[in-house]
């Protein structure tokens, strides 16, 4: 029997799953700068187990520093915020407290890419993927679906050591069910084809699997692989398909700079060069503006997949 | 932890400790000479005459933790943990050599007895912070002691930290500002004054003493004073004389970090020790 996870939004399944890992593992903590009502960890870690929360204030970098000294003594600290706030505003806090001493923190960028919504260009962060993953020692995640999420929280629960990983806070359609398992530095193939590999991650992928489906009725067969582990990246996965199918797209909730298309073309240019095209946002940042809009004005949306997937192919072809 | 105290012997110790960490800095071409000189007599009470440390054991869980939040002092903690045994002393003259396991800023991971990895200013409050707090949610008795500098006190997250200790009342928290006045470019009253710092650290809920930072009685009786305090964290701000020892640089801006790049600029700083002692390498 299911769980329906999916039906919930993610943000709760955070709460509940760390108050799963808590009663695992009464180390593991939750912090939390002020948001944590968006996060989804207040009232449910805050009432089930007040002592394992710590809700530090509007002081982002206080929180990851803070973090790493509870670590040094054994705790397991998920640290939530805003993607913007906790990454690029606590670059320096994360690179030297956290990573750099090799510290077991776990840092929960929350509203990723354009989900960041209403709250507009100021809190849209399209670039923790890139510089998260330019960083030494750190893991860098992106689960799609609340399945998902769930698997890979408890992975990081579980490993030694620095992770990053987003959290779309809404509803997500199901990608996965129960029996969900997340493996580091392996990509999932949601779909396999021989005309087109299309690389996803995170927020993404389940407009990428409609593409895909769509593409598979003009006969354009997909090859899709999901790509929860940002880094470590499934460069052998990549390869072979690429390989195979003679052409790439990758598609994020992200700038194209650095992230995961960023990691594709490192892998593809040293180890296997073939046409690729990055679907995301380019080098421009966020606005208060619908998905449907912001989507339409970067060219990242379904029909842009399946514009870029058939372009490729083509041109992979000649 | 209570070694007797025996002033000529702490006196000779001291000098020692600032002969071969001029050595040291000074073998390694350049280094922060003025904040680690500043800090010799504060550290070695610490280690000698108030925290309970174990050589055999350093990662013990009862034992007392020192933070070095201006990570750029290193040099003075490994002194101290060089004469208490915690590595051989023949490590202290690798500092910043290839391969090296005693590097410029203070690190954990790969030094027995440092028990947090410092070096961009600001963040070691924090980290002691949340050492203090762990230990509270485990009853442990422990005190965590964290030494910062005047001019990391210009950094942000110093005050983050500041907030969060005094709103949590961390008691098995003990801070200590090295007040020696300057910062890399100036005079700390010239550059962004910190005044009145006892007025900023008891608005931010902490008990606040001032101690002669080079005065062996003023340290430990300051110390016992602050380990007596119960509901607040303690800030003590130590008034020290940076690159104290050093007559060159003494009280200079230019001894944050010495340059020392030939036999000529090394006698010069080792010639300029108020005491020469023997190297122990």
């Amino acid at each position: 029997m299911g769980t329906d996870l999916h039906k919930k939004e993610m943000r709760f399944v955070y709460g509940e799953t760390l108050n799963e890992l808590i009663a695992q593992n009464p180390n593991v903590m939750c912090l939390e700068a002020d948001l944590s009502k968006a996060s989804g960890t207040n009232p449910t870690v805050l009432n089930k187990y007040p002592a394992n929360f710590l809700n530090v204030g509007v002081a982002e970098a206080n929180m990851i520093s803070l973090g790493a000294g509870l670590a040094s003594e054994g705790k397991v600290p998920f640290c939530a915020s805003f993607t913007c706030f906790a990454s690029r505003r606590v670059y320096d806090q994360i690179t030297i407290s956290v990573a750099y001493a090799n510290m077991n923190v776990k840092i929960v960028g929350t509203a990723p890419g354009i989900t960041a919504g209403p709250n507009g260009g100021t809190h849209m962060c399209f670039q923790d993927l890139a510089i998260m993953r330019a960083m030494p020692n750190m893991t860098v995640l992106s689960p799609c679906d609340a399945y998902e999420l769930r698997a890979c929280l408890r992975w990081m629960a579980a490993h030694r050591g620095p992770v990053y990983m987003q959290l779309i806070r809404m509803l997500q359609p199901q990608v996965f069910d129960d029996g969900c398992q997340f493996a580091i530095g392996k990509a999932v193939r949601l779909r396999a084809g021989g005309s087109i590999t299309l690389v996803s991650t995170g927020y993404m992928t389940p407009f990428a699997l409609q593409a895909a489906d769509e593409l598979a009725k003009e006969g354009v067969a997909v090859d899709l692989l999901h790509c929860p582990s940002v880094k470590p990246f499934d460069a052998e996965a990549l390869v072979a398909s690429a390989r195979r199918t003679g052409g790439v797209v990758t598609v994020e909730n992200q700038s194209i700079l650095g992230g995961l298309g960023g990691a594709v073309c490192e892998i593809l240019g040293e180890y296997h060069p073939v046409p690729v095209k990055r679907l995301g946002v380019p080098d421009q940042f966020g606005e208060v503006a619908s998905e449907a809009y912001l989507f339409e004005k970067h060219g990242f949306g379904v029909k842009h997949i399946k514009q870029a997937c058939r372009d490729i192919t083509a041109r992979s072809r000649k | 932890m209570q070694e007797t105290f025996v002033r000529a012997e702490f006196d000779r110790m001291a000098a020692e400790w600032r002969y071969i960490m001029t050595d040291m800095i000074c073998r390694a071409g350049s280094g922060h000479l003025g904040g680690a000189l500043s800090l010799v007599e504060i550290v070695m009470t610490l280690y000698y005459r108030v925290m309970r440390t174990d050589p055999a054991q350093p990662r013990a869980a009862e034992r007392d933790r020192l933070v070095l939040s201006k990570g750029h002092a290193a040099p003075v903690l490994y002194l101290a943990l060089a004469y208490k045994g915690f590595f051989p002393m023949d490590w202290l003259k690798t500092l910043n050599a290839d391969g090296t396991r005693l590097p410029s800023h203070a690190d954990a991971r790969y030094v027995p007895g440092i028990d947090m990895t410092t070096g961009s200013l600001g963040q070691g409050l924090a980290c002691a912070c949340g050492a203090a707090y762990a230990a509270r949610l485990d009853g442990q008795q422990h005190r965590v002691y964290c030494i910062i500098g005047d001019g990391e006190s210009n950094e942000g997250q110093i005050w983050e930290s500041a907030l969060f200790a005094g709103h949590h009342k961390l008691d098995n928290l003990i801070a200590i500002t090295d007040y020696n006045k300057l910062q890399i470019d100036d005079f700390t009253d010239k550059l962004l004054t910190l005044e009145p710092l006892r007025d900023k650290w008891r608005a931010f809920g902490w008990e606040v003493f001032e101690m002669d930072g080079h005065d062996w009685d003023s340290i430990y009786s300051t110390l016992q004073a602050a380990r007596a305090v119960r509901g607040k964290p303690v800030m003590v701000i130590a008034h020290t004389i940076k690159a104290k020892g050093c007559c060159v640089v003494e009280n200079k801006p230019e001894s944050h970090n010495i340059k020392v790049p030939d036999q000529a600029a090394y006698d010069k700083f080792m010639n300029a020790m108020t005491t020469k002692t023997a190297l122990p390498y």
